[in-house]
């Protein structure tokens, strides 16, 4: 069974154009000038259960509309939504109790009041029994090494400890359906750390489907199989990370530090053949360069052979720059 | 069953919150006190000036206004809409609430209550005394009732109001600045209504029922038998207008865009 | 001066974005206005006049004090007290112009905005029914000028007074609200100062409020008359300069107390 079923989906935001100037305000009294934006234009995709899927693309991509249709908070302009079988926004409050949300850039824990107060209300709201919170609960706070921060307000929390009670009070209910918008945003390596360990744990463990944005690649390639990317309201490309990586990232990278200084048409006619592009690096002697696959140990024995070298270091295409790149390039047809 | 568990476990949670802040309880109902007070000293004033106004006495329009402090408190407690536009739709609190299995307007009125408000009965009830005294009233065992209807219609005239203008932010993008005009107007209902031209007092019977809150209900316990019809329709004019509201709500937030895409 | 006129202009537009506000503004205050004066005319109840008004000078004074308090209301005080207690102070005080200065002149935009776009389109409405009394001389109408513009000067000087005590003092709604109900009941809003007994106008006429809303009023009245209309003005011009040391004195407190806590 399919945790989300999103078919033909559009929303389209009634945007007031005004007119510059004091006169222009005035004429904007009596009449005002509308344009359609489409936020999301029919997009369809399918997300199974069990599924991390990271949903990608850059600001005003239509991310964030997207997530509001799924969790039931905006209503679609046409198309079809069916996430954990129901519709979201006609049967909302029954809906929203299979799922959690969490939104990176928006408290969900009351500030005055300590955090567990918090959970308690939230348990209250979600009819979650003393057995059920006890047994799940404990796991999740202990999980996310929130347990010495409960009975502190949560206006004295810090950033880090925050968002990992946040993600807490989302799976109060034990949601099999999880949507974070944002989740690490603004946060630490540490704590980044400990959020993705943590969703990897809650995904083996109970099979939680977990649909994220985000703009950091590194969630993405530590959480995700499957990304969705939108651009201008359309999917460009739904499919494996992996997949991604292959088509936009072959090749690697070598970065080679000579012992004394070399130039580029010397490099260029050392790699003769090999579809090397040669590009001279920030420090002093460093030059990069960017080999097709399978083609690194023919590279690296050419130059070691000739030249005097003080350090190799061979790097993959890094996620944010294939990301780049597609931007750059448009749609992609994978 | 569920709604009243929920309700009193955010009471208890809100308990918590105000007994951290206790001098701030203190000054609030103090400049509550001031805000009422700012309205008894106009009609002191006015009557030390006149002895009747279109034929009501000093004690009869004090009453009103005493009556009228009952069900306002209740409403003030309960429906604490002032900023909704600010907090809920620009900040985007709102986005939150509809991600939670609670009827929206129920979450918010318990997000937002000030149970403190109540105590803004306490005047009301003392002013009602006094002037009740000095106008020799008689009462029945169930007056009481009678009084507790009207001030639970009254509460619910004034929640269908401000709930229908805080629903103006789901279809405008407009920072009202309606509702502090709205109080304006909500005061006339604490005279006697046929001072009135018959347009304000068909508007205040009408279409912003404002009189319901205070003149009408009122005339009851001063045994104004001309507007007893318009007394005992206090809790029917309550019950419309909130219903009305209610469905205006829903209809709003199946409107509600939410902040920015 | 240039920056100071541009944020008058820049407060008109954001004005004129809400136009359900417009709308509905004028019909409330008409409606307000006009149940004033049934109010009043049952309170006059055939009296010819009372402590020396008549009904028409008392319609014509609510009328006019409602549109006077929507040019010189604001909410200075608030705001003042939400950027301190954001700490968005610190970042206004880094910026090339009088924090307080341009405070005030966000409030004159708005008040012209609303005099012109909502009172006096609503004072016209009004005027169609209700029967308000202008006076003939063109003196009269200057002199009410110069007093509105001093009721806006007082009013903003309280309010940034307000809002700078907010800075010593923790969580304050309670303060402010205070302050606007002593506002309107001392400054003659809702009922002329002469109605009061004589010991409460023997202590008022100590008070600054006055001169927020009862002058004005009472000069476009006429009820003031010769001497007592430059008295008017001179009570007014004196409160405005006597109130510029306190907000000095606070705010210079204020701000040294921000450089050392950082805010």
């Amino acid at each position: 069974m399919n945790a989300i079923e999103v078919e033909h989906l559009r929303k389209e935001f009634k945007v007031h154009k005004s007119r510059s100037g004091l006169v222009g305000a005035f004429r904007d009294l009596w009449t005002r000038r509308y344009t359609l934006v489409r936020a999301v234009d029919d997009i369809s995709f399918a997300v199974k259960q069990g599924e991390i899927v990271g949903y990608i693309g850059e600001n005003g991509a239509g991310k964030s509309t997207t997530i509001k249709m799924l969790t039931g908070i905006l209503t679609p302009t046409s198309g079809r939504v069916v996430v954990n079988g129901m519709n979201p926004h006609k049967e909302r409050e029954k809906f929203v109790r299979t799922i959690g949300v969490v939104f990176g850039q928006r408290s969900q824990l009351w500030w005055d009041i300590a955090v567990q107060e918090s959970f308690r209300l939230l348990k209250k709201v979600y009819c979650v029994s003393d057995e059920q919170y006890r047994r799940h609960m404990a796991e999740v706070i202990d999980m996310l090494e929130i347990g010495p921060l409960l009975d502190k307000p949560v206006r004295k929390l810090s950033l880090g400890q925050r968002m990992r009670c946040e993600l807490a009070a989302a799976l109060i209910h034990n949601p099999p359906l999880l949507f974070l918008d944002e989740p690490t945003i603004g946060l630490d390596v540490l704590v980044k750390l400990n959020i993705r360990q943590f969703l990897k744990q809650l995904n083996e463990r109970y099979g939680t489907t977990i649909l994220l944005t985000t703009h950091d690649m590194s969630d993405i390639e530590a959480l995700c199989e499957r990304v969705i990317m939108l651009d201008e309201g359309k999917i460009i490309y739904d499919g494996s990370l992996e997949r991604l990586k292959e088509r936009w990232g072959q090749g690697k990278r070598i970065a080679f530090t000579f012992a004394e200084a070399v130039t580029a048409a010397f490099l260029q006619q050392l790699t003769e053949g090999l579809e090397v592009v040669w590009k001279k690096g920030e420090q002093p002697n460093v030059w990069v360069s960017h080999v097709p696959s399978g083609g690194v140990p023919e590279v690296v024995s050419r130059v070691a052979a000739r030249c005097a070298l003080q350090d190799i270091r061979i790097h993959e295409v890094p996620t944010e720059e294939i990301i780049r790149n597609i931007y750059e390039e448009g749609a992609v047809h994978g | 069953m569920f709604y009243v568990s929920v309700f009193f476990q955010y009471m208890a949670q809100y308990m918590k919150t105000k007994l951290q802040y206790r001098t701030d309880l203190l000054i609030e109902w103090l400049s509550d006190l001031m805000a009422q007070a700012v309205n008894l000293v106009f009609l002191l004033v006015v009557f030390g000036h006149t002895t009747l106004l279109h034929g009501w006495s000093r004690d009869e329009i004090l009453f009103i206004y005493g009556f009228f402090l009952v069900p306002y408190a209740v409403f003030g407690a309960f429906f604490n809409l002032w900023d909704f536009n600010e907090r809920y739709i620009v900040q985007g609190e709102m986005d939150r609430v509809l991600t939670r299995p609670l009827n929206s307007l129920f979450q918010i009125v318990l997000e937002r209550m000030e149970l403190e408000s109540l105590l803004g009965a306490v005047p009301g009830l003392i002013i009602m005394l006094y002037a009740g005294s000095r106008l020799s009233l008689s009462f029945h065992w169930y007056d009481v009732f009678v009084f507790i209807l009207f001030v639970i219609g009254g509460a619910l005239i004034y929640a269908g109001i401000f709930i229908s203008l805080a629903t103006i932010s789901f279809f405008a993008d407009a920072r009202t600045s309606i509702m502090p005009m709205m109080y304006n107007i909500s005061s006339y209902g604490r005279y006697p209504i046929d001072i009135y031209h018959r347009v304000i007092r068909y508007i205040l019977t009408w279409v912003l029922p404002f009189a319901f809150v205070g003149v009408y209900p009122a005339a009851y316990f001063l045994d104004k038998k001309e507007w007893y019809s318009y007394a005992f329709f206090t809790p029917v004019v309550g019950m419309v207008c909130f219903t009305v509201s209610v469905m205006l709500w829903n209809a709003g937030v199946r409107r509600y865009r939410g902040t920015g895409s | 001066m240039g920056k100071y006129v541009e944020m008058v202009r820049i407060r008109f537009l954001m004005m004129l974005a809400y136009r359900t506000n417009y709308y509905t503004g004028i019909l409330i205050y008409a409606i307000n206005i006009a149940a004033y004066y049934f109010l009043w005319s049952a309170i006059y109840g055939g009296k010819s006049s009372m402590q020396g008004m008549s009904l028409g000078q008392m319609t014509t004074y609510v009328a006019i004090s409602w549109l006077a308090r929507a040019f010189y209301f604001n909410n200075l005080d608030r705001e003042i007290a939400m950027e301190i207690r954001d700490g968005k102070v610190a970042i206004e005080l880094i910026r090339p112009y009088s924090y307080l200065g341009m405070k005030a002149v966000q409030g004159l935009g708005e008040g012209l905005f609303r005099l012109f776009f909502l009172s006096l389109p609503g004072l016209f409405f009004v005027s169609l029914f209700l029967p308000l009394q202008f006076p003939g001389h063109a003196k009269t109408w200057l002199a009410f000028g110069l007093s509105l513009l001093f009721s806006f000067i007082i009013f903003s000087e309280l309010n940034l007074l307000a809002g700078v005590v907010t800075f010593f003092t923790f969580r304050n709604e309670g303060l402010l609200r205070a302050k606007r109900f002593i506002i309107d009941l001392f400054s003659g809003l809702i009922l002329p100062l002469s109605f009061y007994p004589d010991w409460a106008q023997q202590l008022m006429a100590y008070m600054p409020f006055q001169a927020i809303s009862y002058i004005p009023s009472m000069i476009i009245t006429e009820s003031f008359q010769g001497a007592a209309v430059s008295d008017g003005l001179f009570t007014q011009a004196a409160w405005c300069v006597l109130l510029l040391f306190p907000i000095a004195l606070l705010w210079r407190v204020a701000k040294k107390r921000l450089v050392v806590q950082g805010g």
